[in-house]
């Protein structure tokens, strides 16, 4: 064997080495684990070797293989828009009756975005036009004698339409995390659109719930005074291993845990029937997203002020100390209410609960009259300003997401039955054994030897395709498992070109190991571009599809490669090993 | 072992005409069926609801159908799944939403019924009623009267305040799957079934998933066929094209005609189709250029003889293969996947026979009209002299 072989052949090994390597996760994931928890990832983990990849390059099952629910909802950001012109009108006529200019009315075309002011007296209409300067978000479209025209920009459009869906994906993650579902997709979907993928998840009741119900913003007291928790943890110590313990993080008693469940179910333990226990998801910036650990709240049980009275919030940076500021500002009756409980509550801390999950409870330093607050963020030694910025942001999300929630409608759901995904892969899997299965005795006959080392060479490209899968912690699908058995039918088409070709050179003379050598050099372009041509309507099927179709697409992929090498390299190799010798015979 | 023996010669230029006409006539009336029948869109690109069922004992579809017309769904298609001893069936409804225009005007009707409600707007497409009513309303007194006016409620949304006075709120009709399952399992202690799987696309969702699918369709032909024009001489593009062109119209027609579902599996089928078309067309075109340079000089059609007789075991071969692959699907695949198998293997036999019969033969009309055009141009030049 000459140099450039034993190279082809270290890579060969190479190769199949890697892909049996990478099944690894994948071989655990369905045969040591048991089958409840195959989509729990740090079990996985814990239970592989050192050695083995991490446990996210596993095959995962699609959703239509191991049943589960998958769900796109669509923002209706265009009613929402339609609110907030109706509301900045109002805001207008306010600010300009406060800048001594009256008998200013408004009305509004909510399906065009667009106020119309109305003024009683023309010659007021340039001082009105100069004062509506300040409120950037509008331009101004039409002017009468007495009537100016204003429609909301679209930057503003597309920016408030950003903003809407960002704060339903808040709203659906915080729910999901509240159920302590492991494996949960969230993510965007076109401009307006969110993806939801629950596997395992059987029951539709509650993932309607998920989506169902509009978020409940609400401000709530905190108790600050109460020695609740410290009694709780001196008379029933938490168990050594739950990792409960007593915290004063905020300047009074709070109880700390990493489990959701576990720290609810023993922090309400005996609570007073006028108090309530909510829990605040601590994130780092490191996990996002994810709660690193849970903080308990007690707070008083009535709610003296929601999301409803809440007109504006947003952020920004303070001149003098550099922290950030979140500014928040209520409607007339929301302000009187506010002034009222800040007036009340001087000194004690305020809660803001979405969907009874906790955000963050600033102290109240004075009685806000006015109805416009500010929240100045803490400077917290170890945070880096990205992480504050983002707390802000964070919160004006929140806020925003209670004040004004855009409704969210049902663009798609998808659920399949568990016992339906085991049928499905028991099928599919039968289906691509018997496909497999006939390609392979086919070969075997028609092209005997050569058609061996064909089988060979399909049964790694099958090898190939599951490890790429792994790999790329691809998910399977059953429209998957049919690109599985195509991209075999292409792979054996390549082998085919091939021994055709061999054939014929020997028809014309040709020695053993001419005619193979012959064959491959020739059938190489061949198949170089029938696979390349094939792989542009992968790549474009891959981008532009969607849900089942992008599951074919990823297996064509991954099985046209696989099959290149494998036809190209390693049934060459292993054909030219058996003609290397003078006058040895090829069968074909 | 050997099947087709080398050396064949076949005139297959010589059946061009035939072949061609054919297949023209075929594809116009396949064009002609799609613009006049339509496919039978499956809930991704119609919208709708699809509800698959498993009864714990032997159902026959006119009882499933019977049970669905009692409780008032008339246009639910029922279609069975899977093997008899299954008891498995698909309901079909177009709605995704229970407000239809007729419900929307009761439901109208019922609302305006409670007193100072303005600003009524229904919303039959996603399902919403919105309004506003002049005081703050119990949101579930808004419930009772909608569902009594015959249409589900899922949630009433209380919108806040609106600035003008008055309270907003919409209201989000249930969802088509539930009306199925009730209608199913009405005046039963208990449900006899098991709901497999709900599909539910909403209009909306469903047109764009359907214009997407179709640009993907016309960008990857586009890009095949210019990596076709740079790995080989132009004049082999236009043959590619309308090569691939009749193979996914042939495809479509047998979506037409069997009435299948016509989905986003099918829009998967005809990208692999077009992918495979090429692959099949680029064997003989390979085969031609190659031969192009050993025999200078003779003229293409015959070239193009030899090329596509010296191919045409491996061209038979290649596809045979890839259809035995697909066997295994076609006996154990159900449903969707079925379709797949089956719509894959009419596009492979059409692949095959358009490789040899259109592809070649309009690269050597498209030679021969350029040859004579030469000559043309070439006399006239000779007159102007």
């Amino acid at each position: 064997m000459d140099r450039g072989h034993v190279g082809r052949w270290l890579l060969i090994l190479a190769v199949t080495l890697g892909a049996i390597w990478y099944l690894i996760p994948t071989y655990y994931s369905f045969f040591v684990l048991p089958r409840a928890q195959r989509n729990d990832l740090k079990l996985l983990q814990s239970k592989l070797p050192r050695w083995a990849p991490a446990a996210s390059h596993r095959l995962n099952l699609g959703l239509d293989l191991q049943g589960g629910i998958h769900m796109v909802m669509r923002v209706d950001t265009q009613t929402a828009l339609q609110k907030r012109v109706e509301r900045r009108g109002l805001q207008i006529v306010n600010y300009l009756k406060d800048q001594k200019i009256d008998g200013v009315s408004y009305t509004s075309d909510p399906e065009r975005l667009m106020l119309t002011l109305k003024v009683s007296d023309p010659s007021g209409l340039e001082r009105v036009e100069k004062e509506l300067k300040g409120f950037e978000d509008f331009a101004r479209v039409g002017r009468t004698a007495d009537t100016l025209t204003y429609q909301l920009k679209d930057t503003q459009v597309s920016r408030f339409r950003d903003e809407a869906v960002d704060q339903a994906m808040l709203v659906i993650r915080r729910r999901i995390d509240k159920w302590g579902v492991a494996e949960v997709d969230v993510r965007k979907l076109g401009t307006d659109s969110i993806q939801i993928s629950l596997p395992g998840q059987q029951d539709p009741e509650q993932a309607k719930n998920l989506i169902g119900t509009t978020a409940q913003l609400e401000f709530r007291m905190v108790d600050d005074k109460s020695t609740f928790f410290r009694d709780l943890v001196a008379k029933h110590p938490p168990e050594a291993d739950s990792g409960i313990r007593l915290v004063h993080p905020n300047g009074y008693e709070q109880l700390e845990g990493k489990d959701r469940e576990a720290l609810l179910a023993y922090a309400r333990q005996g609570v007073p029937t006028d108090r309530e226990v909510l829990l605040q998801c601590v994130t780092t910036l490191a996990k996002k997203g994810a709660c690193d650990s849970y903080l308990a709240y007690l707070v008083e049980r009535t709610v003296p002020l929601t999301g409803e009275s809440l007109a504006t919030a947003d952020y920004t940076r303070a001149q003098t100390s550099n922290n950030f500021e979140v500014n928040l500002s209520f409607d007339t009756q929301g302000g009187v209410e506010f002034g009222k409980l800040t007036g009340d509550n001087v000194g004690r801390y305020m809660a803001i609960v979405l969907d009874e999950n906790v955000n963050s409870a600033p102290r109240i330093n004075e009685r806000i009259p006015n109805g416009r607050a500010r929240i100045t963020l803490g400077s917290s030694i170890g945070k880096t300003d990205e992480e504050m910025r983002q707390e802000a942001e964070n919160l004006v999300l929140v806020l925003r997401a209670g004040a004004l929630p855009a409704p969210v409608i049902t663009g798609e759901i998808r659920q399949v039955g568990a016992s339906l995904g085991d049928e499905l892969i028991r099928k599919g899997s039968l289906a691509a054994t018997v496909g497999l299965g006939l390609v392979v005795v086919f070969m075997a006959v028609y092209y005997r030897n050569s058609g061996l080392i064909a089988d060979v060479a399909l049964i790694l490209n099958g090898l190939l395709i599951l490890a790429g899968l792994a790999l790329f912690g691809a998910t399977l699908t059953l429209p998957g498992i049919a690109g599985f058995v195509l991209t075999l039918g292409i792979a054996v088409d390549a082998n085919v070109l091939i021994n055709e070709r061999v054939r014929e050179e020997l028809a014309n003379g040709k020695t053993a190991r001419a005619a193979v050598d012959q064959g491959y050099d020739r059938a190489f372009w061949t198949i170089f571009d029938a696979h390349v041509t094939t792989l542009i309507a992968g790549f474009i099927l891959l981008s532009t599809g969607t849900g089942p179709v992008r599951g074919f697409a990823t297996s064509l992929i991954i099985g046209l490669v696989a099959s290149l090498f494998t036809s190209i390299v390693v049934t060459r190799a292993i054909t030219t090993y058996f003609v290397h010798g003078r006058g040895a015979q090829v069968s074909v | 072992m050997q099947i087709i023996k080398h050396k064949t010669n076949i005139d297959f230029i010589g059946k061009k005409r035939p072949a061609l006409f054919i297949s023209s006539v075929l594809n116009l009336a396949i064009l002609v069926g799609v613009a006049i029948f339509g496919f039978n869109f499956g809930v991704d690109f119609a919208g709708g609801t699809v509800v698959e069922l498993r009864f714990d004992h032997p159902v026959r579809a006119e009882e499933v159908r019977g049970r669905a017309q009692a409780a008032g769904l008339h246009d639910v298609s029922v279609q069975g799944i899977g093997s008899s001893s299954d008891n498995g069936y698909l309901l079909r409804l177009g709605g995704v939403t229970q407000l239809t225009p007729e419900s929307a005007v009761t439901a109208k009707q019922a609302l305006e019924g409670l007193g100072g409600i303005t600003n009524l707007h229904t919303d039959v497409q996603n399902g919403l009623i919105n309004f506003r009513s002049a005081q703050k309303l119990d949101a579930d007194k808004v419930r009772q009267a909608i569902t009594a006016s015959g249409t589900g409620v899922k949630e009433v949304r209380d919108l806040g305040a609106a600035q003008g006075g008055g309270e907003d709120y919409q209201v989000v009709a249930s969802g088509m799957a539930e009306r199925i399952t009730s209608a199913m399992a009405k005046g039963l202690a208990q449900p006899d079934f098991k709901v497999q799987r709900v599909d539910y696309v909403g209009p909306q969702v469903g047109n764009q998933l359907r214009n997407k699918g179709i640009a993907a369709l016309l960008y990857a032909m586009v890009a095949i066929l210019v990596y076709v024009a740079f790995r080989f001489d132009f004049k082999f593009g236009p043959g590619a094209l309308v090569a691939m062109v009749h193979d996914v119209i042939m495809v479509s027609g047998y979506y037409l005609v069997t009435r299948r579902e016509f989905n986003l599996t099918s829009i998967a089928v005809l990208l692999t189709i077009t992918g495979y078309s090429i692959n099949d067309t680029i064997v003989v075109y390979d085969r031609i250029r190659e031969e192009m340079h050993r025999y200078k000089g003779k003229p293409l059609p015959e070239i193009i003889n030899i090329a596509v007789n010296d191919t045409l075991s491996r061209t038979i071969l290649t596809s045979g293969v890839t259809a035995l692959s697909l066997i295994g699907l076609l006996i154990f695949g159900v449903g969707e996947i079925w379709d797949f198998a089956m719509a894959m293997l009419v596009g492979i036999i059409v692949g095959t026979y358009s490789s040899v019969y259109i592809a070649s033969p309009l690269t050597i009309w498209l030679d021969e009209r350029a040859a004579r055009r030469k000559a043309a141009g070439g006399a006239m030049k000779v007159r102007a002299a």
